[in-house]
This record gives structure tokens, C-alpha cells and sequence, in this order.
């Protein structure tokens, strides 16, 4: 059995318009999240993540391509895996007249669950004292944490959340993240959908970037944190340095009497300087944080289309 | 499957304006039937004595007797036989009998089925139940709750059937009871008025209503496919109505004979059997080549069970194939 917990391959979603208008949310998608810890979705606006997490939850149909869930081909076996997934997909969405306990009950119904786990989750959540008031009387704040309690009621193996953060106060926005590292600590996978990029950083150990609804990197937020970071490189001869970068393929900048130089890997600057003969006196990555890698990687997409938009 | 129907049946009876449907579902026909029993309630002695005291000054009036002794004088004119009797024919012929003093109808339980109030119950009931099957479909569509309902069963023909089987049986069991009750009611103020309601009338009455009854619940099922289609309550609704007032006409411009409309259908269904009238190639050999006449025609319950039938399974084929297969918002 493959140690996936979410694998796509090839996945592609198209909207088509009763005008015969064709927009591509998903692109050939390659996703492949690993059992255990939080992993990132990470993608501006309108780039395909939800619309991609409503494919693998049976929501919406693929144009083309393979999902898997657990190892399981989805949407063909959902039903056999979809027991052991909670998820949270875009807004919150219950019946409005029903109490927040009510709506929960008839989801735990569904499930057979006992009657006990409903409580435990609205225990969870902090929502002991408002639990029988109307779900329409909530805050936004009420309504997310309402959602995550039912993804609670299965006692999931992989938590699905797409922008669990969305209109909570700071206090509720630490809560939900100590949540998720706790639940990732505790061997459940966190699939955590999201914008914001120190939100993925503090909270995630692996993550995926996509844009426009292609994968745009993918692996460990150390090593996206590492992949294409830019170097100040301080030596005694900075033009003599640059030449000799510049002849090895790599595009030095001077700045303020310093090279600024792209590199994936630190090691080869001082090899390509060394064998030169130019002493390094200082080397200091510029780029330490993802939000830096994400605008690099996003660059120049078109951010007026939401893909989410065609699906409601 | 027994868990989905389990909480289906809470999501439906804890919807607020499914309840103040049924509500409203036993209020109309609770008004119509005691409305029909003042109606035809016996007069007091009171109002016999009153109509009486109308009936004589009319009869003594000079236009009266003017009409009477022309009457009398040539009976034939009048279509009154001679005889001794003539004088009171010739009254009973210019409507002067006392029934037309008292303004009352008498409790007739086969009018009541046939054309009367049990039919306007079934109709009220079919509506309402309709409306119980759109607007429990369409709040789950407006809420979004759909969605999370599939996160949970994402066996989407299942969580339709569910909701089906929920609707129709609720529906159809709750107007069973309602007509049920109408027609004990009736019968028991026909027994208490020493009218006739035995031989079977009453057994007849209540089959009609609970014919009535599955009517109701096939509306109502009707009514949930048809929102589970188009996901919203104000499209099906729309489509509701703009089928019926526009209905009859289409199929009238089309051609279409009268045994295919679904009002008579469901007539049918109600009343054991509705009469028509077609058109059809007029008898003998002096009527001409395409001469057509109408003819009366009897569309049995069997025929129209079946039509009825089909189109159920069809429109609700349709709607689980759509729920299948279209992305939920």
C-alpha cells in the first residue's frame, strides 16, 4: 500500500460556459501528500485549490486525469475511504434555522456515530454554551469552528482544510493553528489549503504551490525555503568575482559593492569561487521566509479569474 | 440505509416550514369540512316555519297566480301532465316548494367524493405536500448543506433515495391520516342526520381518499425531484406553475387528446375512473369522410396509474441522473 495519503496524477478540471467558453481550473495536476504531519496547499486566489480539493472530495468531476485517496482510486471507492476524511471546503455550510448541537447530530446520524462525539467535538472546538443557539445567529468566527467540529465527528486519519482561518480573530486564528499542529502531531494528515503564507510556514511541515491551476513546487517547506535563494556573496574583488560566476551560468548582480547571485545550492558559489582562487569573506542567504519563494514563483499570474467562482 | 432515512426524517420534521405546512394541511380541510357540515346541516324549526311563512306570501302574490291559472289552463306549455294534481305541479314547476326557501343542501357523501369537498381536500393536500417536497429539497440547496451532507454519504443516488423515501412516505402517511379523519367525520355526522352511509359508501369514500392520499405523496415526491433538479425552490416552483396554467392550452394547440393530461389522470386515479370526451370518426354512412364527433370515453384507474406511473420514474430517473452526475456548489 503506498505511504500517500492523497495522490492526483494528471489531474485536470475544465469549466465550460453555455456561450461554449473553456476555462482550465485544474492543469495536469501531479499532488502527492505523505502520510502524517501538515501539509500546505499553498496558491493565490483563483488558482485551483479548491477546486481541486472539491474533486478529491467527490464534489465535482474531473475532466481527466487519476485521484487517490488512502491509496484508494476516488471517486470510485470514496465511499469506503471517505470515512476516515473530514474536511472543510471553502465556507462553513449548514442548515441556518438549526442549532449549531442539531446540525451536528444529524451529520453524526449519517455516520452512526455515538452521541458522545458530538459533544467532544463542540467540547473541542469551544463551543460548550452557544451549542444550542441557531447556526444562522454564529459569528463567522462560530460558523469555522462548527465546520472543524464536524470534520471531528469521524475522528478523521486525513483532515482536508480549505482557509480554516478565514474571519477569526487572532486569538481564534492561533487556536485553529495549535489545533492543527496538534492533530498533525498526533499522526492525523492536515491537507491545510491557504493564501497565507506565514500561516503555511509556521504551521506546515511539507508543502505544494500551485498557480493558475499548475504545480508549481512541491516538497518539505525546508526545502522550498532553500530552493532558489538568493546570496550576498562579499569578497575582497567583487568585479573579478563576477566574471568568474558569470562564466560558470550563474547571474550576479552587483549591489552597494556586493554580488547578489541566485543559487540552489550555497555549495556551488564557494567551489566555483575557490577553484578561482576568490576568498569568500562573507555569504548570506537573502531569501530566508516562503512568502519571498511564493511571490517568485507566482509572478505574473493572472489573478482576476477565482477558478472557485465557476463551481458555485 | 436505515441510518440516512433515520436522520433524513429529523431533517425533515424539524424544518420549519414543513411543519407550518402540514399545519396548514390539516387547518384547510379541518375548515372545509366544518363549512361543509354547517352547509348542509338540517333547518331548525325556526327556519321551516320561516321559509314556510316566504313560500305562502309568494304564493299569494297576483304575478303567482297570474302565472299559476295560465299554467293550469294549458299545462302542456309548461311541461306540468294534467291531472287533479295539476295545481300543485304547475307550483312545483315555477320552483315553489319549500327546498327553495331553506337555502340547504343535504349531506351526500357521494358528492362529497365525487365532486364535492373530498375532491377539494385532495387537491389542497396534493398542493401542500408539494410544496413540503420542494421547500425540504430547496433549503438544503440554498444552505449549502448539501455539500456537507456528501462529505458524509457521498453516495449521492443513496442520500436522493433517502430523501425520497422520507418525503413520500411522510407525505403520503400524514394525508392518509388527514383524509381519513375527514371522511370518519363526515360519515359520522351522515349517521348522526340518519343518512345513508352504508353499503360500503363510507369504505368507497375512504378508498377514494386514500387514492387521494398516494396522489399526495407522488405530488410531493414530484416536488422534490423536480427542486433536486434545477436546486432551487423558486425554479421548480415557477416551472410548477407555469406547467399548469400553460399546460392544458399546450397540449390542446399540439392536438394532444385529452388522455394524456395529467389532470385527468390524476382524476382518474382519485374517483376510481373520470369520463371524457373524444373526438372520433362520426358513426354511419351519411357522416362524411373526417366528420368527426364526440363521444364520451371512461379513462380507467388502471390506464392512469400506469401513465402516472411512468412519468414518476422517468422525471425522477432524471433528477437522480443530474444529483449523479453535476457538480455540487
Amino acid at each position: 500500500m503506498s505511504d500517500l495519503v492523497i495522490e492526483t496524477t494528471g489531474l485536470r478540471k475544465e469549466f465550460r460556459s453555455l456561450r461554449g467558453g473553456l476555462r482550465v481550473a485544474v492543469h495536469n495536476l501531479d499532488l502527492a501528500v505523505p502520510a502524517g504531519g501538515v501539509h500546505g496547499f499553498l496558491g493565490p486566489n483563483g488558482s485551483g485549490k479548491t477546486t481541486t480539493i472539491r474533486m478529491l472530495l467527490g464534489l465535482a468531476r474531473p475532466t481527466r486525469g487519476t485521484m487517490k485517496l488512502f491509496g484508494q482510486p476516488v471517486p470510485r471507492h470514496l465511499p469506503q475511504v471517505i470515512g476516515r476524511v473530514g474536511a472543510v471546503v471553502e465556507s462553513p455550510k449548514f442548515s441556518p434555522n438549526f442549532t449549531g448541537r442539531r446540525n451536528l447530530q444529524l451529520l453524526a446520524g449519517a455516520i452512526g456515530a455515538p452521541a458522545g462525539r458530538v459533544d467532544a467535538a463542540i467540547e473541542t472546538v469551544k463551543l460548550i454554551g452557544r451549542e444550542k443557539d441557531r447556526y444562522k445567529s454564529y459569528s463567522l468566527g462560530m460558523k469555522q469552528r462548527l465546520a472543524i467540529a464536524a470534520t471531528l465527528l469521524k475522528q478523521p486519519d486525513l483532515l482536508i482544510l480549505d482557509e480554516p482561518t478565514n474571519g477569526l480573530d487572532p486569538a481564534g486564528i492561533r487556536e485553529i493553528r495549535e489545533t492543527i499542529r496538534d492533530l498533525g502531531d498526533s499522526g492525523v494528515t492536515v491537507l491545510l489549503s491557504s493564501h497565507i503564507l506565514a500561516e503555511v510556514q509556521q504551521v506546515c511541515t511539507s508543502a505544494t504551490i500551485i498557480g493558475n491551476g499548475r504545480l508549481l513546487a512541491s516538497g518539505t517547506v525546508d526545502e522550498l525555503l532553500g530552493m532558489g535563494t538568493s546570496y550576498r556573496v562579499s569578497v575582497p574583488d567583487p568585479t573579478a568575482a563576477a566574471h568568474v560566476l558569470a562564466r560558470a551560468g550563474f547571474a550576479p548582480a552587483a549591489i552597494d559593492g556586493e554580488l547578489h547571485v541566485d543559487a540552489d545550492r550555497p555549495a556551488d558559489l564557494t567551489r566555483v569561487l575557490g577553484e578561482a582562487g576568490i576568498w569568500l569573506t562573507e555569504l548570506t542567504p537573502l531569501r530566508a521566509d516562503l512568502e519571498a519563494y511564493f511571490l517568485q514563483l507566482t509572478e505574473g499570474e493572472q489573478l482576476g479569474q477565482d477558478a472557485e467562482e465557476a463551481v458555485a | 440505509m436505515t441510518r440516512l432515512l433515520r436522520v433524513e426524517l429529523t431533517r425533515l420534521l424539524s424544518r420549519r416550514a414543513v411543519l407550518v405546512l402540514l399545519v396548514v394541511a390539516v387547518a384547510i380541510p379541518t375548515v372545509i369540512g366544518v363549512a361543509t357540515v354547517l352547509n348542509s346541516r338540517p333547518p331548525s324549526p325556526a327556519e321551516i316555519a320561516n321559509a314556510e311563512r316566504s313560500l305562502e306570501q309568494e304564493m299569494e302574490s297576483p304575478w303567482f297566480q297570474k302565472q299559476l291559472a295560465k299554467c293550469e289552463a294549458n299545462p302542456g306549455r309548461w311541461g306540468v301532465e294534467p291531472g287533479p294534481d295539476v295545481e300543485q305541479s304547475c307550483a312545483e314547476s315555477m320552483g315553489m316548494t319549500i327546498h327553495n326557501y331553506l337555502w340547504w343542501n343535504e349531506l351526500q357523501l357521494v358528492e362529497e367524493r365525487d365532486s364535492g369537498s373530498g375532491l377539494a381536500v385532495v387537491i389542497v393536500l396534493a398542493i401542500l405536500m408539494m410544496l413540503a417536497g420542494t421547500t425540504f429539497a430547496g433549503h438544503d440547496w440554498a444552505s449549502g448543506s448539501v455539500s456537507n451532507q456528501l462529505l458524509f454519504e457521498p453516495r449521492r443516488p443513496l442520500v436522493w433515495a433517502a430523501k425520497a423515501v422520507v418525503v413520500t412516505a411522510v407525505t403520503g402517511v400524514f394525508a392518509a391520516v388527514v383524509i381519513t379523519a375527514y371522511w370518519l367525520f363526515l360519515g359520522a355526522v351522515a349517521r348522526s342526520r340518519d343518512l345513508p352511509v352504508g353499503d360500503g359508501l363510507l369504505l368507497d369514500c375512504l378508498r377514494s381518499g386514500w387514492r387521494g392520499a398516494g396522489v399526495a405523496a407522488a405530488a410531493a415526491l414530484a416536488g422534490y425531484g423536480l427542486t433536486m433538479l434545477f436546486r432551487s425552490t423558486v425554479a421548480a416552483l415557477g416551472i410548477l406553475l407555469a406547467s399548469s396554467v400553460a399546460g392544458g392550452v399546450v397540449l390542446a394547440v399540439v392536438g394532444i387528446g385529452s388522455v394524456w393530461n395529467p389532470g385527468l389522470n390524476v382524476a382518474a386515479v382519485i374517483l376510481d375512473g373520470a369520463t371524457y370526451w373524444a373526438d372520433v370518426q362520426c358513426p354511419g354512412e351519411a357522416a362524411l369522410p373526417g366528420e368527426t364527433c364526440s363521444v364520451e370515453r371512461t379513462l380507467p384507474l388502471g390506464r392512469a396509474l400506469w401513465f402516472l406511473g411512468v412519468g414518476l420514474v422517468l422525471f425522477a430517473t432524471a433528477s437522480v441522473a443530474s444529483f449523479q452526475r453535476r457538480d455540487v456548489p
